[in-house]
């Protein structure tokens, strides 16, 4: 991968991460649609399509409500992308369980996300102070300007979470992968599925609804039954 | 006297702009500022040059609502500042619509976007994902944003031209009741994403398709610790690391 490489996947970060809260909300921001962007854009997405199954259902369940910050799925899916493709160019290394183990060092820095939205929201609690003094005044442009400025601040957030998942999570696995590749390449599709399993589970821990253990049982029995006697 | 309606252009104009209402998302007034930019055009087109600060000062207030419901709030709100100028008596002022209206459509948006349209679009797209097709983000933004969309614009028309109707329509389209049937089928289809992961698992290993059940049990823990409030990454590192101490050790 080449510098226009990590701007394009920067570029694209900022896109994904502005659609999470302060533009549109059209779900590209979900990880089953930015990873394969983010791959696309860098000539793989199919390795984008991996990252995205792996950790689409993660935190599906965590509603961004009111002023609830859930972990940022969407840089971990991004970040994700970008290393595994890294890693590829750089090492050789290529595959399902090179993807599942940058998956696996991406998932705990999605907590930075948290932090660099929180800090977005922060400084906009001064746009907005600004945009209320502006529109008590009567200039409803400047009130205007202040409210678009606040894209500014969840691009820089996006950007930064990108940045500090895909350099430190590359700095450890550039040195770990090689010793644990071959471990994970043994686990090989139970870790692949396994990881869907428990974004699965989460999702259905959290869904909250009458009879759902009920309903979940009856679908799993009845689908893997069929399956097996067909 | 009769209220001329507001120009087709102002209504794209807000439209386009309900799409950059959480831009300056804060803590302290959640998306006052948003919801000012979103009706900044309507408020234009009513008052004119006689637009006042004062009368802005109503939008600048704490507002928070779901992102979907918004254009439907701004709606109605100026359709009340019109039949106010006009002198006509609503029940209701400006201030308390957007007080009275903004938490009861924010669970309502939060449990049929959220927690039921997204996930069920996300589990299809995820079935389609596992068989290797690029048509699954495809079919999750079709799936999504069709409904999205559609309430979006409908939302700004219906509460401008159905005023405080609006709110009984929305009561017509029993959207807990609907976010309730979506979480069910996505519930159902979790079951059907489950299975077909096992049965596949256990076809790689060669072992009997009644191994898959297995699984089961595993699952049902999973989210009985989620339900806990058990954190995902504690139960994904939990998992791998298990795993690979297995393939380590045999």
């Amino acid at each position: 991968m080449v510098v226009a490489d990590y701007l394009l996947a920067a570029l694209v970060a900022v896109l994904v991460g502005l659609d999470r809260v302060a533009l549109a909300q059209f779900m590209i921001s979900r990880p089953l649609v930015a990873a394969p962007l983010v791959g696309w854009v860098l000539g793989n997405p199919l390795v984008g399509l991996e990252v995205g199954m792996l950790l689409e259902l993660l935190w599906l369940g965590r509603l961004p409500v009111g002023a609830a910050i859930p972990p940022d799925d969407t840089q971990v899916a991004v970040a994700a992308t970008v290393m595994a493709l890294s890693m590829q160019s750089a090492h050789g290394l290529s595959g399902m369980p090179l993807v599942i183990l940058c998956v696996l060092f991406a998932i705990p820095l999605g907590k930075f996300g948290q932090v660099f939205e929180r800090l977005a929201r922060c400084f906009n609690d001064r746009l907005a102070v600004n945009g209320q003094t502006y529109l008590l005044s009567g200039d409803f442009r400047r009130a205007g300007k202040m409210h678009l400025l606040g894209v500014a601040s969840f691009a820089v957030a996006s950007l930064a979470t990108a940045t500090v998942i895909v350099l430190l999570g590359s700095l450890v696995l550039h040195t770990v992968a090689p010793f644990l590749i071959g471990a994970v390449r043994e686990a090989g599709l139970s870790l692949q599925y396994s990881l869907i399993v428990v974004g699965a589970a989460a999702l259905l821990g959290t869904v909250n609804v009458h009879r759902g253990v009920s309903l979940f049982t009856a679908a799993f029995s009845g689908t893997l039954l069929v399956l097996w006697l067909r | 006297m009769k209220v001329r309606r507001l120009p087709w252009p102002v209504f794209l104009s807000m439209f386009c702009r309900s799409f950059l209402l959480q831009a300056s998302w804060n803590f302290e007034r959640l998306q006052n500022l948003g919801f000012f930019y979103l009706v900044l055009p309507g408020l234009r087109s009513i008052y004119g040059t006689s637009l006042t600060a004062e009368t802005c000062a109503r939008y600048g207030e704490y507002f928070n609502t779901h992102p979907y419901f918004a254009p439907l709030v701004a709606g109605t709100t100026l359709r009340i500042e019109q039949e106010r100028l006009a002198g006509g008596d609503t029940p209701v002022d400006v201030e308390t619509y957007k007080a009275t209206v903004m938490a009861p459509f924010a669970a309502m948006g939060d449990a049929f976007f959220w927690g039921g349209l997204r996930p069920l679009a996300a589990i299809v797209a995820m079935l389609i994902a596992l068989q290797g097709s690029l048509w699954a983000p495809v079919v999750f933004l079709a799936l999504f944003n069709l409904p999205h969309l559609i309430f979006r614009a409908s939302g700004l028309l219906f509460g401008y031209f159905l005023e405080l109707r609006a709110i009984d329509m929305v009561q017509r389209c029993r959207l807990p009741d609907l976010a309730i049937r979506l979480k069910e089928s996505t519930t159902v289809l979790l079951g059907v994403l489950c299975a077909y992961l096992s049965y596949n698992g256990c076809e790689h290993q060669a072992i009997s398709a009644a191994w898959g059940f297995v699984v089961l049990p595993v699952v049902l823990l999973f989210a009985w610790l989620a339900h806990k409030g058990v954190s995902s990454l504690f139960m994904v590192l939990l998992t791998t690391t298990s795993l690979l101490l297995l393939a380590l050790v045999f």
